[in-house]
C-alpha cells in the first residue's frame, strides 16, 4: 500500500517535471524517470514481463531518442520561446478537457472490470494467447506501421539539402568575408 | 515479495555507490587551482561550446534502433506463445509475414545508404 | 516477516559481495595478463607478486583530489557515475548462482528475486547501461566527452539489436523464459561426452551474443567511446578520483553481468562442469558449492577471454564498427532466427 502511493506520487511528480522544467534536457530525463517509475508500478503489480518491455522500449529507446535530439540540436540558438500567448492557452485548455473527458468515460464504463484486473506473469500468457488468436491481424499490421515509420525517418533524415537554404548560407558566408 | 527484494537490492546498490563517492570527497585532497577547473582540451584554450550540432547519423541510428527494437520485442511473446499454440502452421505463417515486412524495411535502410558513415 | 527480510538481505549482500569482491582480482589479472602478453613485468612491487596493488589503487582513488570543473552541469555530473554503477549492478539481481535448494523447510531460490521472466528483467536493466555514459558525456560539457558519449550510445544500441535476435532464438529453442528451466535443459551430455550447452545448438547465436557483449560493455576492440588516440578518454575525461573509479567499476561489473547472461544462455549457467559430477555423486551435500564453483570458473574464463581479446585485436574504425553491426551482424541474427524457427517447425512435423 505504501509502495502504491509512493510510486504514484513519484510518477506524477516526474510527469509534472517534464511539463514544467525550463531546461529541455532536464525534461527529457524527467520523462525517462516517469517511464521508469511506470515500469516499477508494473513490477509492483507482479508483471515483470510488462515492466521489462516498458524499460526496453519506452525507457530504453524512446528516451534515448529524446536525449539525442536535445543534444544534437543546439538549443541555445533558438533562445527562450516560452512567451505566453492566448492561442496556446486556449489549445492547452482544450486538450486537457478532452483528455479528462476520455478518462471520465473510460472509468465510468469500465470501473468494475478495472477493479478485478489481476496482473501476473501467468495472466501475461493468457494475453499472448489472445494476441496471437483474436488479435493476430492488428499484430501483423503493427509491422506495416513500423515499416512506414522506418521509411519516413530515413527519407526525412537523408533528404537533399534545399537549394535555397544553400544559397542563403553562401550569401551569409560572403557577408562575413 | 519480489518487488520488496528488488527495492531492497536497489536501495543497497544506490547507497553503496553514494557512500563510495562520499568517501573520496571527504578523504580527498582539497586544493582549488583555477587552471585545473578548466575544460580539458589538451592544453590549448577551447574553441566554442560543447553543445553544438553533431552528425545527424547519431539521431538516425537511435530512431532506427527504436523501430527495429520494437519489432524484435514483438517477437518475444511470439517465441513464448509458439510452443503452446495449437496451430503451428498459423503461427509460422504469421512469423514469415512479420519477417518479410521487417526485411523490406531493413533492405530499404541499407539501400538508402542512410547508415553509411563515410561520405 | 523478520525471516523474509533476513533472507532478502543475505541474498542481496552475497550477490553484491561476490562481483565486488572479485573486482580487484579481475583488474589485477587484466593488468598482469596485459604485461604477460606484451612481455612486460606489470605491477609486481606492492606485496607478493604485486597482489596488493588493487588495494593500493583503491587507497589512491580515495585520497586523490576530487576535481570538480567549473564548466560542468553539477547535478548530472555527480549523478552520472552513481547511475552508471547502479545500472550495472541491477541485472545481477536475477542471475542464479546455484540451483534452488531445500533449507529450513522450504525451497530457497538463490537469486535476489525470483521471477520466471527474470531474463527479460536482466536485459532491460542492462539496456539502461547507456544512460550513465550519455549523462556523463553531456554533463561534462566537453567536446571529447560529448562525442565519446554519442559514439558509445550509438554503438550500444546498434549491437543490442543483433544481441536481441540471438536471445529470441534461444528463448524460442528452449520454449521457456525461466532461467532455471533453461539451465536444466543444458544439464547432461550428448553422446556421453559433449555437454548439452546451447552453444553447440546455436553457434551463430552464441557468436552474435559474444560480439554483442563486447560492444555493450565498451571493451576493445569496440572501445570507440574512449579511444584515446582520438578522444583522449571519451565520456569520463572530466572525471577524477572516486567518480572515475565508479565508471571503472561499472564497466567491469557490466562485463561480469553480461558474461553471466552469456553463460546462462549458451554455457549451461550453474550446471556442473564436466568432471565435477563425480565429486557431486560422492558428496551430494557439496552440490551447491560445486555449482557456485562451476559458475565462477566459467565467468573467470570469460573474463580472461575479454583480456585476451583486448590485447590481441586492434581497435575498429568507427564507420567499420557501425557497418559491422548493421550490415553483417543484424542480417546474420535475422537469418539465424528464421532458420531456427523453420528447423523447429519441420522437426515437429
Amino acid at each position: 500500500m505504501v509502495a502504491d502511493v509512493f510510486l504514484t506520487i513519484l510518477t506524477v511528480a516526474f510527469a509534472l517535471m517534464v511539463v514544467f522544467s525550463k531546461k529541455t534536457v532536464v525534461s527529457a530525463f524527467a520523462l525517462l524517470m516517469t517511464l521508469l517509475s511506470l515500469a516499477m508500478i508494473f513490477f509492483q503489480l507482479g508483471t515483470v514481463f510488462l515492466s521489462a518491455v516498458q524499460v526496453l522500449v519506452n525507457a530504453g529507446a524512446i528516451a534515448i531518442l529524446f536525449v539525442f535530439v536535445m543534444m544534437l540540436i543546439n538549443l541555445e540558438q533558438f533562445g527562450n520561446n516560452r512567451e505566453k500567448s492566448k492561442v496556446k492557452l486556449v489549445i492547452s485548455t482544450f486538450t486537457v478537457l478532452v483528455v479528462l473527458g476520455v478518462f471520465a468515460l473510460v472509468i465510468n464504463n469500465n470501473i468494475d472490470s478495472l477493479s478485478v484486473v489481476n496482473l501476473t506473469d501467468n495472466s501475461m500468457k493468457a494475453l499472448f494467447d489472445k494476441l496471437f488468436n483474436s488479435y493476430f491481424l492488428p499484430f501483423e499490421m503493427a509491422t506495416v506501421l513500423l515499416l512506414a515509420a522506418i521509411v519516413a525517418s530515413v527519407v526525412i533524415a537523408t533528404h537533399e539539402k534545399d537549394e535555397s537554404i544553400e544559397q542563403m548560407e553562401i550569401l551569409k558566408a560572403e557577408e562575413k568575408l | 515479495m519480489e518487488f520488496a527484494s528488488f527495492i531492497v537490492f536497489f536501495i543497497i546498490a544506490c547507497t553503496l555507490s553514494a557512500v563510495l563517492l562520499l568517501i573520496s570527497s571527504l578523504l580527498g585532497q582539497k586544493r582549488k587551482i583555477v587552471r585545473e577547473m578548466d575544460i580539458y582540451e589538451s592544453g590549448v584554450n577551447p574553441v566554442g561550446s560543447a553543445t553544438r550540432q553533431y552528425d545527424i547519423k547519431f539521431y538516425l541510428t537511435a530512431i532506427l534502433f527504436l523501430l527495429f527494437d520494437v519489432e524484435i520485442v514483438f517477437l518475444l511473446p511470439w517465441a513464448l506463445a509458439y510452443q503452446e499454440s495449437p496451430n503451428h502452421d498459423f503461427m509460422l505463417a504469421g512469423f514469415i509475414f512479420f519477417m518479410v515486412i521487417m526485411l523490406v524495411g531493413y533492405i530499404f535502410v541499407i539501400n538508402s545508404k542512410a547508415l553509411k558513415w563515410e561520405e | 516477516m523478520f525471516e523474509v527480510m533476513l533472507e532478502i538481505l543475505i541474498k542481496t549482500v552475497v550477490i553484491l559481495a561476490l562481483p565486488l569482491g572479485a573486482l580487484p582480482i579481475i583488474i589485477h589479472v587484466e593488468r598482469r595478463g596485459a604485461a604477460f602478453m606484451q612481455k612486460r613485468l606489470g605491477p609486481n612491487r606492492v606485496g607478493p607478486f604485486g597482489l596488493l596493488q588493487p588495494l593500493a589503487d583503491v587507497a589512491k582513488f580515495m585520497f586523490k583530489e576530487e576535481v570538480h570543473p567549473t564548466h560542468v552541469k553539477p547535478f548530472f555530473y555527480t549523478a552520472a557515475p552513481i547511475i552508471a554503477l547502479v545500472v550495472a549492478i541491477l541485472p545481477l539481481a536475477c542471475i542464479p548462482v546455484m540451483a534452488p535448494f531445500q533449507a529450513f523447510g522450504r525451497t530457497i531460490f538463490p537469486e535476489v528475486f525470483r521471477s520466471d521472466m527474470g531474463i527479460f528483467y536482466a536485459f532491460a536493466a542492462s539496456a539502461l547501461g547507456s544512460y550513465g555514459i550519455l549523462l556523463a558525456g553531456w554533463a561534462s560539457n566537453n567536446k571529447y566527452s560529448m562525442l565519446g558519449a554519442l559514439r558509445a550510445c550509438a554503438q550500444m544500441v546498434s549491437y543490442e539489436l543483433s544481441l536481441s535476435t540471438s536471445v529470441v532464438a534461444m528463448i524460442f529453442l528452449y520454449g521457456s523464459n525461466d532461467i532455471h528451466v533453461m539451465i536444466s535443459a543444458q544439464t547432461g551430455y550428448w553422446f556421453g561426452f559433449l555437454p548439452k550447452w546451447g552453444v553447440f545448438l546455436q553457434p551463430v547465436a552464441a557468436l552474435l551474443f559474444l560480439v554483442g557483449i563486447f560492444a555493450e560493455s565498451n571493451r576493445l576492440p569496440f572501445d570507440l567511446a574512449e579511444g584515446e588516440s582520438e578522444l583522449v578518454a571519451g565520456y569520463h575525461l572530466e572525471y577524477s578520483s572516486m567518480k572515475f573509479a565508479l565508471f571503472f567499476m561499472a564497466e567491469y561489473i557490466h562485463m561480469i553481468a553480461l558474461s553471466a547472461l552469456l553463460i546462462i544462455l549458451f554455457f549451461g549457467g550453474y550446471s556442473l562442469l564436466p568432471g565435477l559430477e563425480l565429486i557431486a555423486e560422492k558428496a551430494p551435500i557439496l552440490l551447491a558449492v560445486l555449482q557456485l564453483t562451476s559458475l565462477g570458473i566459467k565467468i573467470a574464463l570469460m573474463i580472461w577471454f575479454f583480456v585476451w581479446v583486448r590485447w590481441t585485436l586492434p581497435r575498429f574504425r568507427y564507420d567499420k564498427l557501425m557497418d559491422l553491426g548493421w550490415e553483417r551482424l543484424l542480417p546474420l541474427g535475422i537469418a539465424n532466427l528464421i532458420v531456427t524457427v523453420l528447423f523447429v517447425y519441420f522437426r515437429n512435423q
